[in-house]
C-alpha cells in the first residue's frame, strides 16, 4: 500500500487495545444511561462517570494513533469517525458539566448514537464487503500536507458533533411527545421546553463549526485546486446540511417555530450530516475520496 | 382626480405588497429548502452533467440570484428597526412597564438599603455582571437601566451581509475570472490567453517523500511577462500556488515528458520524440502508431502479469503503450525500457524505438479571481456575524425603586436566548434580596 506506515508490534497492540477499551467503555456507559432512563436513576452519575473513562481511554487510542501514524489522525473514514466519536463525547460531557441540574437522559440518547458510529466503522464493513474502512497506517499525500486540514477537520468533527447532540435530543423529544405525559417514562425526560432550547444550543454549535469547515475547505480548495467551490458531492452535501439548519434556526428565531416542526428539520438536517458523510462515502464519487 | 390618486395609492400599495413579499422571511426560508431540494437531486447525477446541466444552468443561477435578492431586501428592511432596537433603547420605565416584562422579580429591601441604597447595590451588582449601567432620577424614584451585548443585535445583519458579499465575489469572479491548463518541462513557455501574459517554467524538481511509495511533490520555477518585461516570479507547488495581480497559478499534476529515438534499421534514418502519456506515435508510413498509456518509474509486473510501479524513485523507468495497426486494431504491448532499443515489425518493415530520456514536466491550472477578496472578507463577516448571533447574547435589565419604598422591582428582555437574563437576574435578586417577594 502506498504510503504504509511500518507500526512496531507494541505501538500496534496498544493502539488496538485501547480502542478495544474504549469500545467496552462506551457500551457500558450506554448500558449505564438506559439504565438510568429505565428508572435506575442512582446510575445516572455512575454511566457519566464510565462515560469520562471512556471518553479518557478513546483520547489514549487516539494519541496512540497519532504516535503510530506520525501526524494527528485527520485523514480516512476511520480516522475521521474516531475524531468525530471522540468530539460528539466531549461536547456531551461539556454540556453535561455546565448544566446545573444534570439530564442524564439526553446521555441515554447520545451514548447508542456513539455506538452506533463505532458499529458503523468496525461491523459494518464486516458484514457489507463493499464497505472499505481501512485502518491502515499511513503517511499523508502532498496534498492533505496542510495546515487548513487541521482546521477544516477539526470544525467538520465538532459540528457534525453539535447536530448529533441535537438529534439525540430531537430523538427525546420525539419519543417523549409519543408517549404523552401519562408515562412515567415520559415525565422522567426533560420538559419540552428544556429539550427544545438544548437542541437549539447544539445545533447553534454545530452550524457554526459547519459553517467554519465549510469556509476553510473553501479556502484550501482554492490554495490546492484553484478553486473556492467546485460542486463536488462532499462539498454540495455540507451545504444542504447547512442549509436544512439555517432553515431551522431561522424558522426558530425569527418566524417562532417550535414543537415537531423545529424537531423535524433537526431531524432531516442530521441525516443531511450523516449522508455527507456515509452516504458519499459509498454511494457518490467525487474529490473527497481520502474522507 | 380622486381616480387618480386611488389608482396611484393602489399601485404603491401593490408595490409595497411585492416588497414585502421578496423580502419575506417565508420567501427565503421556501428558497433555502428549494436549493437543498434541487442540490440533492444534481448530487445524485455525474458530477460534470450536474455541473452542466444545473449549477450552471440559467433558472439555477437565477433562484440563487433570487435568494440574494430576497436576503438583500429582508436586511434592508429589518437594517432600520435593527438599529432603532440596538441604539435608541427606552431607558426609563415605569414600575408598571417593568412588571410585565417577560422576566420580573420584585426584591424586598433590607432597612438599611431603602431610600436610595438598593439603587447603589443593583447598578453594582449589574455593572459586576458587565453591565453598562445609567441611572436616572424621576418622580417616582430612581430607575436604573443595565445592558451588555448590544453588538449582538447586529449578529443577523452581518451573517446576511456577509454572504451577500461572498455571492458578489461569486459573481465578480465568474465574470472577470478566467480559467486555463498549460505546462511543459523545464524550459518551455506558455501563453495564457485570457491573462495576456506568458509562463515561463525555469525548473522542475521532483522532492521524494520519505516513503517514496507516496506520490513526491514536485516544485517549479515560474517566471511571468508580459510584453517582454517581467510581472511575477516564484516557485509553484501543490498547496503553494504563485499569486499575482489577481492571477493564480497552481501546481495541478505532474507527468513524464519521454524523449523517443525512432530508427528506421535499413536506411539507419534517425528522427527523435517526446511523448508524454496519452500521446499517439505514429510507426512507420502505413498508419501504424503506438498509443502510449503510462510511464512507469520503477517498472515490474505482479504475478499476474500486470505492470505497476514499485515506488516513485526513477530506476527502472518504462514507457509503456500499445501498438496499433493501420486498422486501428491492438497488435502488441509496447515496453521501452531506458536505453534498451526495441524494434518493432510493422507492415511498413521494422522499426527500431529506444527511450533515450526523460524529464518531470508540470501541469499548472492558471485563474483569474479578481472577486477573492471579496470572497475571503465575506467569509470573515459572515463567521463574526455569526458569533455576534450566537455567542453574544443582548440584555437589557431594568430596576426602579420606589421612593421611599422598600421594594426594588427588576425586569428584562433578552433578543434571544432567555437562560442568560434568568441567570443574571436571579444573581442581582441575590445580591439585594434578604426577602424576595413573590412576582
Amino acid at each position: 500500500m502506498a504510503g504504509a506506515i511500518e507500526v512496531s508490534p507494541a505501538g500496534l497492540f496498544l493502539e488496538n487495545m485501547l480502542f478495544a477499551l474504549a469500545v467496552a467503555g462506551y457500551l457500558a456507559a450506554t448500558a449505564g444511561y438506559l439504565a438510568y432512563l429505565f428508572g435506575k436513576k442512582s446510575l445516572g452519575s455512575y454511566a457519566s462517570r464510565l462515560l469520562h473513562l471512556a471518553f479518557f481511554l478513546h483520547s489514549a487510542f487516539l494519541a496512540a494513533r497519532t504516535v503510530n501514524v506520525r501526524r494527528v489522525p485527520f485523514v480516512g473514514h476511520f480516522e475521521f469517525g474516531n475524531l468525530f466519536i471522540w468530539a460528539c463525547v466531549l461536547v456531551y460531557l461539556w454540556t453535561e458539566r455546565r448544566q446545573k441540574e444534570k439530564y442524564y437522559a439526553v446521555g441515554a440518547f447520545l451514548a447508542p448514537l456513539v455506538v452506533l458510529y463505532i458499529g458503523y466503522l468496525t461491523v459494518v464493513p464486516k458484514i457489507f464487503t463493499k464497505v472499505t474502512i481501512s485502518r491502515a497506517h499511513t503517511l499523508l499525500p502532498p496534498v492533505l500536507q496542510s495546515n487548513w486540514l487541521k482546521v477544516h477537520v477539526s470544525a467538520s468533527v465538532l459540528g457534525y458533533a453539535g447536530f448529533t447532540l441535537a438529534f439525540a435530543v430531537a430523538l427525546m423529544w420525539l419519543l417523549k411527545a409519543r408517549l404523552q405525559e401519562k408515562s412515567a417514562f415520559a415525565r422522567a425526560l426533560p420538559e419540552f421546553a428544556v429539550l427544545e432550547e438544548y437542541m437549539y444550543r447544539a445545533s447553534v454549535f454545530g452550524f457554526l463549526f459547519q459553517t467554519v469547515m465549510i469556509i476553510t475547505g473553501a479556502i484550501w480548495a482554492d490554495t490546492s485546486w484553484g478553486r473556492f467551490w467546485g460542486w463536488d458531492p462532499k462539498e454540495m452535501w455540507s451545504l444542504i446540511t447547512w442549509f436544512v439548519f439555517a432553515v431551522y434556526l431561522h424558522a426558530r428565531f425569527t418566524r417562532g417555530w417550535s414543537g415537531l416542526r423545529t424537531v423535524a428539520l433537526v431531524v432531516a438536517g442530521w441525516f443531511a450530516m450523516l449522508f455527507t458523510w456515509v452516504g458519499v462515502a459509498w454511494l457518490l464519487s467525487g474529490i473527497h475520496s481520502f474522507g | 382626480m380622486a381616480r387618480d390618486f386611488k389608482r396611484r395609492q393602489e399601485a404603491g400599495g401593490s408595490l409595497r405588497r411585492v416588497l414585502r413579499f421578496l423580502s419575506s422571511m417565508q420567501l427565503g426560508i421556501g428558497l433555502l429548502l428549494l436549493l437543498a431540494a434541487i442540490s440533492i437531486f444534481a448530487s445524485l447525477q455525474e458530477q460534470e452533467k450536474a455541473v452542466a446541466d444545473i449549477y450552471r444552468s440559467f433558472w439555477f443561477i437565477g433562484i440563487m440570484a433570487f435568494a440574494a435578492l430576497n436576503l438583500l431586501l429582508c436586511s434592508l428592511r429589518r437594517v432600520k428597526p435593527l438599529a432603532r432596537l440596538a441604539l435608541q433603547p427606552q431607558k426609563v420605565q415605569t414600575v408598571e412597564a417593568i412588571k410585565k416584562m417577560p422576566f420580573y422579580r420584585a426584591v424586598k429591601l433590607t432597612p438599611a438599603d431603602g431610600g436610595g441604597g438598593g439603587a447603589e447595590k443593583a447598578s453594582a451588582a449589574l455593572r459586576a455582571l458587565g453591565y453598562h449601567v445609567s441611572v436616572a432620577e424621576s418622580p417616582e424614584g430612581k430607575k436604573i437601566f443595565g445592558e451588555k451585548g448590544r453588538s449582538g443585535y447586529f449578529g443577523s445583519f452581518l451573517t446576511h451581509f456577509g454572504l451577500l458579499v461572498i455571492l458578489l465575489g461569486a459573481l465578480v469572479g465568474s465574470l472577470t475570472g478566467f480559467e486555463y491548463t498549460g505546462g511543459g518541462i523545464a524550459g518551455d513557455s506558455f501563453q495564457v490567453p485570457g491573462g495576456n501574459f506568458t509562463v515561463r517554467i525555469d525548473g522542475v524538481r521532483m522532492v521524494q517523500e520519505p516513503d517514496p511509495t507516496v506520490r513526491p511533490r514536485v516544485y517549479s520555477d515560474v517566471v511571468v511577462t508580459r510584453g517582454g518585461s517581467q510581472v511575477a516570479a516564484g516557485t509553484v507547488a501543490i498547496n503553494e500556488p504563485l499569486r499575482f495581480q489577481g492571477n493564480t497559478i497552481y501546481h495541478k499534476t505532474f507527468r513524464y515528458v519521454s524523449e523517443i529515438v525512432i530508427k528506421n534499421p535499413a536506411t539507419g534514418e534517425e528522427t527523435t520524440k517526446q511523448v508524454s502519456e496519452q500521446d499517439l506515435l505514429a510507426v512507420g508510413s502505413e498508419g501504424s502508431y503506438i498509443h502510449f498509456l503510462k510511464f512507469f518509474p520503477n517498472f515490474s509486473m505482479t504475478e499476474q502479469g500486470m505492470p505497476y510501479s514499485i515506488n516513485w524513485l526513477p530506476e527502472k523507468p518504462v514507457l509503456a503503450g500499445i501498438l496499433y495497426n493501420s486498422a486501428g486494431q491492438g497488435e502488441r504491448p509496447v515496453l521501452l525500457q531506458l536505453d534498451k532499443p526495441q524494434v518493432i515489425a510493422v507492415a511498413a518493415g521494422e522499426i527500431e524505438l529506444t527511450l533515450k530520456d526523460f524529464q518531470d514536466a508540470v501541469v499548472y491550472t492558471v485563474t483569474r479571481n479578481l472577486g477573492r477578496p471579496l470572497l475571503l472578507a465575506g467569509a470573515l463577516v459572515l463567521v463574526f456575524g455569526l458569533y455576534l448571533c450566537f455567542a453574544v447574547s443582548p440584555r437589557r435589565l431594568y430596576a426602579a425603586c420606589e421612593r421611599d419604598g422598600d421594594v426594588i422591582h427588576l425586569g428584562g428582555s433578552s433578543y434571544r436566548g432567555r437562560i442568560g437574563l434568568e441567570e443574571d437576574l436571579a444573581r442581582v435578586a441575590k445580591e439585594l434580596a434578604q426577602q424576595e417577594v413573590e412576582a
